[in-house]
């Protein structure tokens, strides 16, 4: 019987006093063994953060503990005074964040902030004190530590700075650490080492180990326990491959069913709290969509978008950032055109270029028999109805200060599509039923409706204007899964009744291998490989596409499906 | 770096050129000459003569901008915009309206300036961040309600009242300094004390409630998360990562009124009797001195573009994410 | 114009005009924020803020002032021959309402409540020559022993003022239950014990609380005034109470018209350079640049140096002095919107620099939305909150800058009543023993009054539109 590090007792969490006050977290008990990964799953809001901040003791001002109890081996924590807490944080449990872009202080050494948490918790001498900074940096598999010791957060990337701030949360070797969404803001292959890390870590020190995500791919990969999150309450606690087999409630099944994968093509997925039927009704297959030999829709020869970099005296142009160098795309019509690759791999000006928001610097994009990048602003204007784009940020996407109505009714009107305003009016009621919106929707403001719904209100502005392609940029990767398979049955069914062509941009390849017919893999400015969703996924000729493959996530299908 | 310096002062170059002709504007083409003359000589019925010696003794007798009588380039540079502007550009400022060389009282009266507007400057800056720090630390309290009250409060009072209440009480009826005047050398201590409080004092309301709001704003960042996490207390939070992070907008907010130090205070100036070069703009614009305007025009101009040329390498020197390109 | 039953004849300076088109303007955007729901919903933030309501209860009274002097026209003056003819003079309704102090003119300086004068002034009594304090003409004119009657008199006039005060605040507190209870369609009991609890969303009963000390402080004054110089007198003798009431309008001017000066230019300039950005942006930039380079006290002291040579050398022109130190108050304003349009210029490059990337407007230029569209549909309702924040925010600064500018006599005119003129005209007589201190007290206190509630305000304003304070309420 292994020790028990953490055990969590009937904890409730309350933000906010009086009527106002919402249990964030209510009355959840879980416990954490020596060497062991209890995965905390939930979608956002579930309360997640909330409790590993509530063990932390780091909670924010308006948020109280106000039932239950949090023992570290034997030692109440909530009884702990605040100084003796202070010892505990660091220590004892350390804890790491979701974006380590912002999670470390800009203006000091990397080196100092680790020797900080180390001088705090351990009574090192001073020469010493450097030798172990590179250690620790060495034991997160920062190459050239003793450079690095010296050198600020924005001189290392993502996945580094996440390394750093587990350098500084072993610097005490803890005997818990907390890992809140730790991979989230990072590139899959970066992601896959940083598990890596973290898994070596607790093998090498034995740690006890709380993991706190929302995707199943990395629960399956790090959990030996999985807890599942939902409304604050964890409606299901079982060992990973029990949960990978059968999960027990019909939440963590929903779950499983709304994630995308090639096995689930042509059929609906799984929505969670949805009104568009019982569950067992939507895994239905959907009707084929192959069909003959279809128009080329788009074309695009040889894009390159270059920005300039100026340097000296007179800002004379030294070189450029070749953001896109030379993709190459064809797009039948009524087809899904998938468009991989990490951050920074140029796919968002891919489609930036594709729709003359950014003028390419060179090649051309030929859309339905017409060369875009020749027209002057004028004439482009008059063939934007053709062309429509749904961003990824469901909250920046529409002006806030607009309401629904005329949100839609704007390209109607840019584009002269409709020029009677009743006429206007019926066409927007009817778009927004049929992205299952109801009318008393439009007139309402952005603010008010969730990120799902907004992403809907996005596709329907987009389908005002009657266009025959719609670049989806990264559409889904905000929202969360359940949310996800929403708009992704969505996006489905729209293609099917009015034969629209996508041209889907994401970096995630379950969504790829769900909805995409075709796959363009980016890397660096250029499509390394292209071809069909299944062959592409199952075959990669490209050493990229491999790596890439390699290091998604990979959630087990359940046996039920 | 050198090369975006270099842009930087060559980009100072037309800054200075359009406030030259701002002022040109102002001071020649809104009035002629012969106005300011009349205005100058203060009768209605001076004769012609008088205005224009009045202005052939200040240089004031030239074509403004082409001269019709010149040859060659002279066409362009016997004019009183010329003339007038080249020696702004080489800091020749030439006599006053009065008759004394502006560039020597610029010299001799930068000195009580300084001597003002350096310690106000220090302690001010002490004083506001060591507040701030204060509130920052019992933030959400009624402590930190009240001190913002008494900021908001203090910020509502205007400038005259300090300085007036201070010489009020301090000077009259306390009787520990002197109400105004000067002396060089280290007697000048008792002269500046009074100016120097009051200064300090009247900054303490804006200042310390705008250092708040930094502290507050990093307090809310996700650094200092992470350090809480490291188990790091509330003081080392606030001393060691809060104010190194603040500070950057602190102290380059204070670089660029750094140069412009060195023109002193209006009021304050006047108000104490300091002879500088607040109460010498004061006095220029009291006796129409419009020389000595222009000439302080231009230098505050000048000052104040050093001044964002040294924020601009300060920024370089304080926060290492920047690098000047 | 004349307006025949009032018998005056309606005259109109240029600030007036202004005022009136600001207050059109305001009242327009009112009922536009009426109509929008968001707007609508932050501005009853500020209502909602305690501190919001407070100061703008005694702003109200502050801008009633304003406006009530900003109404002038010429009185009628007897002529013998039965024709009508109007003064050459221009008054204010304030000046109206405030006759009995205004006209109530002294030799020379006295105290608040003083009865007799500040200086002493050789008489001929029984033909003897002593030197006394002579009595005033107005103030405690009414008291035959003024030595043992004042302190009762002032005492009985202090309590009819309060009572007359009480009287008006029921007044205005039943009108405001009765209207709260139709608009609610609640019951009058139920909205007087909601207020009396203190538990109405909007703070009625701060404000109610705020409005009673207003209205007891003006019935107070009003009473005293009409036998006494509450604030004391001038040098000319001129009732201080009058003067600083009359100096509420150039304040406000100040504070208002520059902002609607200024705003035009900021709004434009700064949106252009932020959304066309290249060259277009590097012009704005240099044109704010080299004008915010000169120091503004500098620049505002050669532009009123270069206003005054002017004016002399055209005398003929201003021949009416009011027009005349009006028309030197509206270059004020001009030139010190001159010196301040450049930060909000700044601040609107910056947001529409952002703002330019967003989602919402690449999808706008994705329908083929024209420039001028998206600037005035995505872009300027979306950085209206800096817009305000700024207005607010610059209007304390400016009634400040006033009192700074005058000092050094490159602000409003002499003869304009302003409390930079007042403090001005005040400090030459520190030196004198006993000091003349009401004159300066008088003006920092109204002063200080109104640019505190403004703080207050602006402070409401921001918490409510700041975007970035909402983020970490």
């Amino acid at each position: 019987m292994t020790e028990t590090i953490l055990r969590v007792k009937d904890l409730t969490t309350r933000i906010g006093t009086g009527e106002a006050a919402v249990d964030a977290v209510n009355d959840i008990s879980f416990e954490v063994s020596r060497g062991e990964t209890l995965a905390l799953v939930g979608e956002s809001g579930c309360g997640k953060s909330i409790t590993a901040l509530s063990v932390m003791r780091l909670l924010p001002a308006a948020v109280h503990i106000v039932q239950g109890d949090i023992v570290l081996k034997g030692q109440s924590l909530l009884q702990l005074p605040e100084a003796r807490m202070r010892e505990v944080r660091g220590s004892a449990i350390s804890m790491i964040f979701q974006e380590p872009m912002t999670s470390l202080n800009p203006v000091m050494t990397i080196g100092r902030q680790i020797s900080e948490a180390l001088r705090l918790h351990q009574n090192a001498a001073r020469d010493s004190l450097n030798k172990r900074v590179v250690e620790l940096l060495d034991a997160v598999r920062i190459p050239e530590p003793q450079r690095r010791v010296s050198e600020y957060p924005h001189q290392l990337s993502g996945g580094m700075k996440q390394r750093v701030m587990i350098a500084i949360a072993m610097a005490a070797t803890p005997e818990l650490l907390i890992a809140d969404e730790p991979t989230t803001a990072l590139d899959v292959t970066i992601q896959a080492s940083v598990l890596k890390l973290l898994r070596d870590l607790q093998r090498d020190i034995g740690m006890a180990m709380l993991f706190i995500t929302h995707d199943l791919g990395v629960v399956a990969e790090m959990a030996d326990r999985v807890a599942v999150m939902r409304g604050g309450e964890i409606v299901e606690q079982s060992a990973r491959d029990e949960f990978f087999s059968k999960p027990r409630h019909p939440y963590s099944r929903d779950l499983f069913n709304s994630v995308p994968t090639l096995g689930k093509r042509g059929h609906r997925l799984a929505v969670v709290g949805d009104d568009t039927g019982p569950l067992d009704a939507v895994v239905s297959p959907l009707h084929s969509r192959e069909s003959g030999d279809p128009e080329l829709l788009l074309r695009v020869k040889n894009l390159k978008v270059y920005f300039p970099i100026q340097k000296g005296l007179f800002k004379r142009t030294v070189g450029y950032i070749k953001a896109v160098d030379g993709v190459s795309i064809d797009l039948p019509t009524g087809r899904t055109l998938a468009l991989v690759g990490e951050s920074g791999s140029g796919k968002t000006t891919v489609g930036k270029g594709i729709l003359q928001l950014i003028r390419p610097t060179q090649g051309s994009v030929e859309f339905a028999n017409e060369e875009l990048t020749h027209l002057n602003s004028a004439e482009l204007r008059k063939r934007r109805s053709g062309i429509q784009v749904v961003f990824q940020d469901p909250f920046s996407s529409m002006n806030p200060r607009m309401r629904v109505t005329d949100i839609i009714e704007e390209g109607m009107k840019a584009q002269g599509t409709e020029r009677d305003a009743a006429k206007r009016k019926q066409r927007t009621m009817l778009l927004l039923e049929q992205v299952g919106l109801r009318p008393e929707h439009a007139l309402r403001y952005p603010h008010e409706f969730s990120g799902g719904q907004r992403q809907r209100i996005c596709i329907a502005r987009a389908l005002a204007v009657n266009p025959r392609l719609i670049i989806c940029d990264e559409p889904t990767s905000a929202l969360d899964v359940s949310v996800q398979a929403q708009i992704l049955n969505l996006l489905q069914d729209l293609q099917q009744r009015m034969g629209l062509t996508y041209l889907f941009i994401t970096h995630n390849i379950s969504v790829v291998a769900y909805l995409a017919h075709e796959v363009a893999v980016m890397y660096q400015g250029r499509i390394v490989e292209h071809g069909n969703v299944e062959r592409v996924l199952n075959n990669p000729e490209h050493e990229y596409t491999r790596s890439l493959l390699a290091a998604v996530p990979h959630v087990p299908e359940l046996q039920s499906l | 770096m050198i090369a975006y310096i270099i842009r930087r002062v060559l980009y100072a170059i037309p800054i200075l050129v359009g406030v030259n002709v701002i002022t040109f504007i102002l001071f020649f083409v809104v009035n002629s000459p012969d106005d300011m003359a009349r205005l100058y000589l203060g009768d209605k019925r001076v004769s012609q003569e008088q205005v224009d010696s009045w202005k052939s003794e200040r240089g004031y007798d030239k074509p403004l901008l082409y001269n019709e009588t010149a040859k060659g380039l002279d066409r362009f540079t016997d004019t009183i915009f010329f003339t007038k502007s080249v020696g702004l550009f080489v800091f020749n400022f030439g006599p006053s309206d009065y008759g004394r060389d502006i560039g020597y009282e610029i010299q001799q009266r930068m000195w009580p300036s300084l001597a003002i507007a350096v310690p106000v400057l220090i302690l001010g800056l002490m004083i506001n961040i060591t507040f701030a720090l204060t509130i920052a630390f019992f933030r959400g309290t009624y402590l930190d309600f009240w001190a913002v009250v008494l900021c908001v409060a203090l910020m509502s009072i205007s400038s005259l009242f300090f300085i007036i209440g201070g010489q009020y009480l301090v000077g009259k009826l306390l009787h520990l300094v002197p109400i105004s005047g000067y002396y060089y050398g280290f007697e000048a201590a008792k002269f500046l004390i009074l100016p120097v409080i009051v200064g300090v004092i009247g900054g303490i309301g804006s200042g310390t409630r705008w250092y708040r709001t930094l502290f507050l704003e990093e307090i809310g960042k996700d650094y200092v998360r992470t350090a809480r996490a490291k188990g790091l207390s509330e003081t080392t939070l606030l001393f060691r990562h809060v104010l190194q992070n603040a500070l950057i907008p602190i102290l380059t907010g204070v670089v660029v009124v750094l140069p412009l130090l060195f023109l002193g205070s209006l009021i304050t100036e006047s108000f104490f009797g300091i002879p500088g070069l607040g109460s010498y703009t004061i006095e220029a614009i009291g006796n129409q001195d419009f020389a000595v305007v222009r000439a302080m025009v231009f230098l505050g101009a000048f000052l104040y573009v050093i001044g964002l040329i040294l924020t601009d390498i300060s920024y370089t020197i304080v926060d290492p994410r920047v690098r000047l390109n | 114009m004349i307006v025949p039953l009032l018998d005056i004849k309606l005259g109109l300076l240029l600030t007036d005009a202004l005022i009136f088109l600001l207050l059109i303007f305001t009242v327009a955007f009112a009922i536009y924020v009426s109509r929008t729901p968001h707007l609508r919903s932050q501005w009853a933030h500020v209502l909602h803020n305690r501190a919001g309501m407070i100061s703008m209860v005694v702003l109200s009274f502050y801008l009633v002032m304003g406006l009530l002097d900003s109404i002038h026209f010429y009185p009628k003056v007897e002529s013998g021959e039965g024709k009508v003819v109007y003064s050459v003079q221009l008054d204010s309704v304030l000046d109206k309402i405030l006759a009995p102090i205004r006209i109530a003119v002294e030799k020379t300086y006295s105290a608040p409540f003083a009865t007799n004068l500040y200086a002493k002034e050789t008489v001929t009594v029984d033909g003897v020559e002593t030197r006394i304090y002579p009595r005033l003409k107005h103030g405690g004119s009414h008291l035959d022993d003024p030595e043992n009657e004042k302190s009762a008199d002032i005492l009985s006039h202090t309590l009819q003022g309060a009572f007359k005060g009480t009287l008006v605040w029921l007044l205005l507190a039943v009108l405001l239950v009765i209207i709260l209870a139709y608009r609610n369609k609640v019951s009058l009991s139920q909205i007087i014990s909601s207020l009396m609890r203190g538990k109405s969303v909007t703070p009625w009963r701060s404000a109610l609380f705020t409005l009673a000390l207003v209205v007891l402080l003006i019935g107070v004054c009003a009473e005293l005034s009409v036998y006494y110089h509450v604030f004391g007198t001038d040098k000319v003798g001129e009732d201080v109470l009058y003067q600083s009431l009359k100096s509420i309008r150039t304040g406000l001017v100040i504070g208002t018209l520059t902002t609607l000066v200024m705003l035009p230019f900021a709004i434009l300039l700064g949106i252009m350079a932020g959304y066309f950005r290249g060259w277009i942006d590097d012009l704005i930039q240099y044109l704010y640049t080299t004008l915010n380079s000169i120091p503004s006290v500098l620049l505002i002291a050669a532009s009123i140096l270069m206003l005054q040579v002017y004016m002399t050398n055209n005398a003929d022109q201003f021949n009416n002095l009011t027009q005349r130190a009006d028309l030197r108050l509206l270059f004020l304003c001009l030139i010190l919107g001159v010196t301040s349009w450049t930060g909000l210029c700044r601040l609107l490059r910056g947001e529409t620099f952002k703002l330019r990337e967003a989602d919402y407007i690449q999808a706008a230029t994705a329908f083929g939305v024209g420039h001028f569209t998206i600037i005035l549909r995505h872009i300027l309702p979306n950085v209206m909150h800096i817009v305000l924040i700024t207005v607010v925010l610059d209007f304390s600064g400016l009634v400040l800058a006033e009192a700074v500018l005058s000092y050094i006599e490159i602000g409003v005119d002499p003869t304009t009543n302003s409390w930079g003129n007042m403090i001005n005209s005040a400090r030459l007589e520190m030196a004198r023993e006993p000091i003349v201190w009401w004159s300066l007290a008088a003006a920092f206190l109204f002063m200080f009054v109104l640019v505190l509630f403004a703080n207050l305000f602006s402070d409401a304003v921001r918490d409510a539109f700041d975007p970035r304070l909402q983020g970490s309420q």
